[in-house]
């Protein structure tokens, strides 16, 4: 058997395509932390420290894992402005004290915000979203505090991530996160008003996608560095969401998604940082076109992390060029056993570790409600199955 | 299949309007335009069972038929009075879940077929559910669930229908991609499907056979 690894030194070889001593295995356990560490949404969201301790204990009820999601979405949710479409604008602006059913998670939904792409594309996304009509409840919010937590918190967090990693030495998940345009204008437009542009305004909503590249990439690599790229492990990779809007066929995915897609990754991965693909939905009929992802770039600074996509049939396509990572059913997770969840880990090490370039996570991100022995289950799997 | 509906299976928004146009000004019963441009519809569901078009396409030629069947309405307003409606259902996203693709595209769809929808939007508490069921006497209930969560919500509904006194009243069809991952007997429903176009047809069911 092969020195035991690092964390970090494990992820790295399977981004890079290599075999590790083992597969590395990363659930991107969220709003679980909280639930199960018995600590409300509201201290997740104000007390850094609470959720670091949070996250050490949920650790060990779920048996651990090669990194650790911050959360960035927390900043991006106590933000002023439009940060990866995860904002004011978007969010259910309550942070709740409890879970359901008594309470909720902050919940994301769209809104028809955008009317006219011309007035987005001249004078940016503030006034549309900061406005009464864009997000009532920030004026409920003073501006000492609204500052407070765009300028000032988000040092704060990422003073006590950087604690976390260096105390327990896992390395973070992401340091920064962006989102596909398509996807911002799936919730800032509304799918079906989505729909109907591509169909009937193809040019302006692709002139907006190109317009959207710089305000996303810029928001995501300045997150990051605050995180602590470069030094921090981890805070380099930006994640970026989510794989636009469900059911593209392939003559939108590849006129309309792919090429700002490629776009954002060039400039991402151009700049220094690595880039953490989490692309929702079956791409399954997009591989040929995936496939093109690392065209140009160096090695080992891309990772694609898929949901409903046939991971088999992606290890197929992909192998040799993109490390893949995923997919345990959510649903699974919640409802399943833990005899299921390690026979689905199982084949999936089976089809897609073999050479490296694997790393066994959930679909999307582990559910709050998830049992806590399903979650088990699919560290232990790895290391059942995930020796090589 | 006529111009009407070949040119709906393509998803040619101008050509769907030009012919409905067209229809009107020979003097067309505009429910035999409306018919033809469901055909059309109906060729876009094949296709997109077949795997050739996909959510997107299937979206656009709902908004595509809504755009037509605007048109036609004057029209069958001024022949036949009212708009005939094959019936009441209502349908909404359960409690705790504000995911409504899904659920839009299968409103979209019934509308298609002449149902009339109550859409009760997302986040819809059971009690809502039941107060629609007074008050619009449907003969199904859709639900749409996307979070595990909702699996739970979607019982709770049901109990509450149930505690009304109501569920004998309606059938109640659930969907939704939660739907598909867990056991059927979880939900308590008459009817669970991932397949929007099954559950129109379960529905056209459910009311054919009721009016027989
Ligand atoms: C798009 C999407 C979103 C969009 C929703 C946009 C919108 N307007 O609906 C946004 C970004 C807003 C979103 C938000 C969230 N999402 Co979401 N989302 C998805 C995603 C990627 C696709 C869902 C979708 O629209 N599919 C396409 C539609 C058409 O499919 P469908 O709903 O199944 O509908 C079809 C059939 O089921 C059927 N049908 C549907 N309803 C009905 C009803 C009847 C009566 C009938 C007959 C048929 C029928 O007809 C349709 C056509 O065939 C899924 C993952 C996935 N790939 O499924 C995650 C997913 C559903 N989301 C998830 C989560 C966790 C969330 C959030 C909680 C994240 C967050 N923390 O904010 C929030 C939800 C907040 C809330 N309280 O609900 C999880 C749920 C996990 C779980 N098991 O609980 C999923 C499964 C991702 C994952 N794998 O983890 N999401």
């Amino acid at each position: 058997m092969k020195e035991r690894l690092s964390c970090y030194e494990r992820l790295e070889l399977a981004w890079n395509l290599q075999e590790a001593d083992r597969v590395p295995v990363a659930p991107v356990n969220c709003y679980i932390i909280p639930y199960l560490a018995g600590i409300s949404i509201r201290d997740m969201f104000y007390d850094p420290d609470k959720l670091i301790a949070a996250t050490i204990k949920a650790r060990e009820m779920l048996g651990g894992g090669d990194n650790i999601d911050p959360n960035i979405t927390t900043l991006n949710h106590l933000s002023m402005f439009g940060r990866a479409g995860w904002d004011q604008a978007t969010l259910d602006w309550r942070i709740w004290d409890d879970f359901p059913p008594k309470g909720n998670l902050p919940s994301l939904f769209e809104k028809a915000l955008i009317e006219d792409y011309d007035d987005v594309m001249e004078r940016g996304f503030a006034p549309l979203l900061y406005s009464k009509n864009g997000a009532q409840a920030i004026f409920t919010r003073s501006i000492d505090e609204f500052l407070y937590y765009e300028f000032e918190y988000p040092k704060v967090y990422a003073a006590a991530w950087r604690r976390f990693v260096e105390e327990q030495e896992v390395p973070l998940l992401m340091g920064g996160r962006a989102c596909h345009p398509l996807d911002m204008l799936q919730y800032y437009r509304g799918i079906a008003n989505l729909t109907q542009d591509i169909f009937e305004q193809p040019e302006k909503v692709k002139a907006m996608c190109d317009w959207l590249v710089e305000y996303e990439t810029t928001m995501a690599m300045r997150d990051a560095m605050i995180m602590g790229a470069g030094e921090v492990p981890g805070a380099e990779v930006i994640f970026f969401v989510n794989g636009g809007p469900p059911g593209m066929s392939p003559r939108i995915f590849d006129e309309f998604y792919w090429p700002t897609a490629k776009k954002m990754i060039d400039i991402f991965v151009t700049r220094g940082f690595k880039v953490h693909c989490h692309w929702d939905n079956d791409l399954t009929p997009h591989l040929e076109t995936i496939k093109h992802m690392a065209d140009g770039l160096p090695k080992g600074k891309l990772l694609l992390d898929l949901e409903k996509t046939d991971m088999k049939r992606a290890k197929e396509v992909l192998g040799d060029r993109i490390c893949i990572f995923g997919n345990v059913p959510s649903a699974m997770l919640v409802y399943g056993t833990p005899e299921e969840v390690d026979a689905y880990c199982r084949k999936l090490i089976e089809e897609c570790a073999p050479g490296g370039g694997f790393i066994l996570s959930t679909e999307c991100e582990t559910p709050w409600d998830s049992r806590p022995e399903n979650v088990r289950a699919i560290v232990q799997a790895a290391e059942k199955y995930g020796w090589y | 299949m006529g111009k009407l509906s070949d040119a709906l299976a393509v998803l040619d928004k101008p050509a769907v309007l030009a012919a409905v146009q067209e229809g009107i000004e020979a003097g067309t019963d505009p429910l035999q335009l409306v018919e033809e441009a469901r055909l059309g519809l109906e060729a876009v569901g094949r296709e997109f069972d077949k795997g050739n078009y996909f959510l997107m396409e299937l979206l656009r030629a709902a908004q595509i038929f809504k755009d037509a069947v605007a048109l036609l309405t004057p029209k069958i307003k001024e022949r036949y009075g009212s708009a005939a409606s094959r019936g009441t259902v209502v349908i909404g996203t359960v409690a705790g879940d504000v995911h409504d693709l899904g659920k839009n595209i299968v409103r979209d769809l019934l509308q298609c077929n002449g149902f009339e929808v109550i859409d009760l939007g997302v986040d819809v508490p059971a009690a809502r559910f039941v107060e629609a069921i007074r008050q619009h006497r449907p003969k199904v209930v859709g639900m749409s669930a996307l979070l595990s969560a909702a699996v739970t919500q979607v019982g709770r509904t049901v109990e509450a229908i149930e505690e009304a006194g109501l569920r004998d009243q309606v059938r109640l069809i659930v969907g939704g991609g939660i739907v598909g991952e867990v056991k059927r007997n979880m939900l308590r429903v008459d009817h669970a499907t991932t397949n929007a176009n099954e559950g129109i047809s379960v529905i056209l069911d459910w009311f054919g056979r009721e009016q027989a």
